[in-house]
């Protein structure tokens, strides 16, 4: 048995098959299967999901090298022509991520199930999320960045699909659009980093960092000019700076971040996925994919932006009241430590805190689902309070995961749940960082201090969000009377991936961790720079565990966040009364105004150029347009004389000729019998008169 | 007293001038179809006397039965079309009265120019 080709067959069946339920339910969906759909689409997704397993097992037994199969897709123009290839790339990152995004896509089906239960497009939405996940399964196996592109732009079309869901209402109709824009201004950076490279390279980009790979390319054409990556030309820190512009756009990072809350408004199973396992997922993974062409310059930039991600969202994440807009806020945030780990180096650690974070984020939003969609879509947690008792199982899932999500450990040990390791790894790569970094002066040190304090914010705005849902008295009486636990398709998912959040530890299933190791290690082998190894970020955590208290941190924010909401939003309105606090609570509650900025600055400048371009339009071509026609309609008026008066008139005098010739004729075809008879008789004699007359004249 | 009356042509063409005449006035007062009718058929039998009436005087001597006797069967041949156009007509006057309830020629005008 050949184990790459198996490995590489299984996985792209799990890829094609999604894609194959999609068009099926396309086709067949609302005539033939109708309510069957859910169930087929979920049952297509585990045999995906069960294929994808079955490559981890093959993979952990025989410890492939990168595989990296490559069909010649589209000859490239040229003395030397190559080709754009078509195929697949599996090397240990590959394998966690389809596990990941297959598991979770099949849960998230399961979920629908019972969430979408009784929508008029039920079949549809299996369709759109079925192809969702073939696009997302088509990044993580593409081997080319061109490949990449169009799987990245089809994971675009199938968000915007599914988050204008509700297309009859106006929210989902704006976020959808905004979302897809936003995306768009991303996918500009994402195309002129590819060009960059293209160019340089010469066509062929493929992705792993393999022999002939696209670190081997630049670093070959790097050295023939001269450069090292540590020594760049301007050119390669603007291609990944560029090539780093999709991700900001997919991954909603700062500036491009203001799509994600809104997307909010699409069914909340979308949410959950779109959160976890698919598209924000997908730029994270295409800067760890980009990874070995960074430049220092490069990696300072993504840092940044991570960074100001991570704290801008927790603040906003803090002051909303509406429980989606909560979770995605913070998932914004987690994206931000992701960013921020790929830019500090912490490859291992970012990349791992992606698959964990994607557990307990989409265990999170199901039960948040599962609390609108008992609360009669109610989603401002302001109205909820006391649901623990009415729909336990939620309210433990929920539970799980805000541990998981606040990186919850037994204190001064390195034990703790999977979110623990993730994120902790992150800080401590990001410590080693501004140890690096410090030499810059006191900004490096931001790198150190801000994920850390975000951190214990990020654990106190989940225990709010808990505390104010589901501990408490009730604070609606009617809501929590309505108030139910899930039927068991929406509970069993949830329950699954509250374990997952527990089971993701790299002391549980080692594996997770051990897969990007194994490219991690790959990459150092390789020689790319700037790849913390998993040892050296371990030394940086036990820096700062020492002196900062790490260990009892998180009890403490939590178990403020749960007393300060305990009760309702009492304390928390008192406390924003504070001069001060209030000016910094109205900033947070406005989302910064980004949303009024990019009004103002984007579309309020797009609506100006609209408005003169209409205006040129309207006066300058429309004015052109009007005097051809008005030229064209004078010549045809003279023609039009031309024929009334000429040639019809020739052809009305001969008809009107006819016409009153066959009237005259027609007066003695009155139909009087004896009329007929009298004139039979009248003409008879004339002529027999004349005839006589005639023969007489003629004889004698 | 018994006086020979001697039968001449002339007597013959009188007859056949009171019918064709009388036909001629019928047909031009009657708006009747049936009247009409009975009008053609003196003016056709006018026709039939005179074929036979000149047969006979143009060759005395074949008859009563002879090689030259065309204006006898002439008037056979007008008896028998009398009878075929009779029939032809009042089945035409049949469908008339069916159609318009009446016989009066005047209204029969629907394909007046």
């Amino acid at each position: 048995m050949n184990v790459p080709h198996v490995i590489t067959a299984l996985l792209v069946a799990a890829t094609l098959m999604p894609l194959v339920s999609s068009l099926l339910i396309v086709f067949f969906g609302t005539r033939v299967m109708k309510a069957a759909s859910g169930w087929f689409a979920t049952g297509v997704m585990a045999g995906g999901f069960g294929c994808s397993v079955y490559a981890l097992v093959l993979w952990l037994g025989h410890r492939p090298d990168t595989i990296c199969n490559v069909l010649p897709w589209i000859p490239l123009p040229g003395n030397d022509p190559g080709w754009l290839y078509l195929g697949a790339m599996i090397d240990g990152l590959t394998v966690a991520m389809m596990v990941m995004v297959t598991g979770i896509s099949t849960l998230v089906h399961l979920y629908s199930i019972g969430y979408m239960a009784g929508d008029k497009r039920f079949e549809r939405f299996f369709a759109y999320l079925s192809l969702f996940t073939f696009s997302m399964l088509g990044i993580v196996i593409s081997n080319s960045i061109m490949q990449l592109f169009v799987f990245w732009e089809l994971v675009g079309l199938t968000s915007y699909l599914l988050i204008g869901f509700w297309f009859e209402k106006r929210g989902p109709q704006l976020a959808c659009k905004k979302a897809f824009v936003m995306n768009r201004v991303g996918d500009m950076g994402f195309l002129i980093g590819f060009g960059i490279l293209f160019y340089k390279l010469g066509g062929v980009v493929l992705l792993p960092a393999v022999e002939g790979g696209i670190f081997d390319s630049v670093r070959d054409l790097l050295a023939a000019e001269g450069y090292s990556i540590t020594n760049p030309p301007m050119w390669l820190t603007a291609a990944g700076i560029s090539l780093f512009f999709g991700a900001i756009g997919k991954s909603a990072q700062f500036p491009l971040h203001t799509w994600l809350p809104d997307a909010m408004e699409g069914p909340t199973p979308v949410s959950s996925i779109v959160h976890s396992a698919t598209m924000v997922a997908a730029g994270v993974y295409l800067t760890g994919r980009i990874y070995p062409i960074l430049t220092p310059g490069a990696h300072l930039f993504i840092a940044t932006i991570g960074l100001v991600t991570l704290v801008l969202a927790a603040c906003m994440a803090l002051v909303m009241t509406d429980i989606k807009k909560v979770l995605a806020y913070s998932t914004l945030s987690q994206l931000g430590y992701m960013i921020l780990g790929l830019g500090t180096g912490s490859y291992v650690f970012a990349l791992y805190h992606l698959i964990t974070h994607a557990f307990f984020k989409c265990c999170l939003f199901q039960c948040a689902g599962s609390v609108i969609h008992s609360a009669h879509h109610q989603q401002d947690m302001r109205y909820y309070g006391g649901l623990k008792s009415k729909m336990p199982i939620t309210a433990l899932c929920y539970f799980v995961c805000t541990l998981a999500i606040s990186g919850a450990s037994i204190p001064y040990t390195a034990t703790g749940i999977s979110g623990f390791y993730s994120k902790d790894g992150i800080i401590a790569g990001a410590a080693n960082y501004s140890v690096a970094m410090s030499a810059g002066g006191w900004l490096g040190g931001l790198f150190m201090w801000g994920p850390l304090l975000v951190a214990y914010l990020t654990v106190f705005y989940m225990a709010r969000s808990f505390a104010l849902t589901f501990l408490g008295q009730p604070r609606d009486k009617h809501l929590h009377d309505h108030a139910h636990e899930v039927p068991w398709t929406m509970w069993l998912p949830q329950v699954c991936l509250a374990a997952m959040a527990v089971l993701t530890a790299p002391m549980i299933m080692g594996f997770w961790q051990g897969l990007i190791v194994e490219t991690n290690e790959t990459m150092i082998a390789r020689g790319v720079y700037w790849v913390q190894s998993v040892a050296d970020i371990h030394h940086g955590e036990h820096m700062i565990h020492g002196p900062l208290l790490h260990g009892f941190g998180w009890i403490v924010a939590l178990s403020a966040g749960l007393l300060m909401y305990r009760g309702g939003m009492g304390i928390s309105s008192k406390v924003v009364a504070i001069p001060g606090v209030n000016l910094l609570y109205t900033w947070a509650h406005n989302k910064f105004y980004f949303d009024a900025l990019y009004d103002v600055f984007t579309v309020g400048l797009g609506k100006t150029v609209a408005y003169i371009v209409s205006a040129i339009d309207r006066y300058l071509v429309d004015g052109a347009v009007n005097l051809a026609g008005w030229v064209a309609k004078l010549c045809a008026a003279l023609i039009g004389v031309i024929d009334s008066r000429v040639v019809d008139g020739a052809v009305n005098g001969a008809a009107s000729a006819a016409a009153s010739g066959g009237r005259l004729l027609s007066t003695t075809q009155a139909g009087r019998v004896r009329l007929y008879v009298l004139m039979l008789l009248t003409s008879a004699t004339v002529v027999t008169l004349i005839v006589v007359t005639v023969t007489l004249v003629s004889a004698g | 007293m018994h006086q020979v009356f001697n039968v001449s042509l002339t007597h013959f063409l009188l007859v056949s001038i009171v019918l064709v005449s009388a036909g001629v006035a019928t047909i031009l007062t009657k708006r009747n179809a049936i009247g009409i009718l009975i009008g053609v058929e003196l003016i056709l039998n006018a026709a039939g006397v005179n074929f036979v009436a000149f047969n006979h005087y143009a060759w005395p001597a074949a008859y009563p039965v002879g090689e030259a006797n065309d204006g006898v069967l002439f008037t056979l041949f007008i008896i028998v079309l009398a009878a075929a156009e009779a029939a032809l007509a009042l089945a035409i006057f049949l469908n008339f009265y069916n159609n318009f309830n009446t016989v009066d020629v005047d209204k029969a005008s629907e394909l007046r120019g």
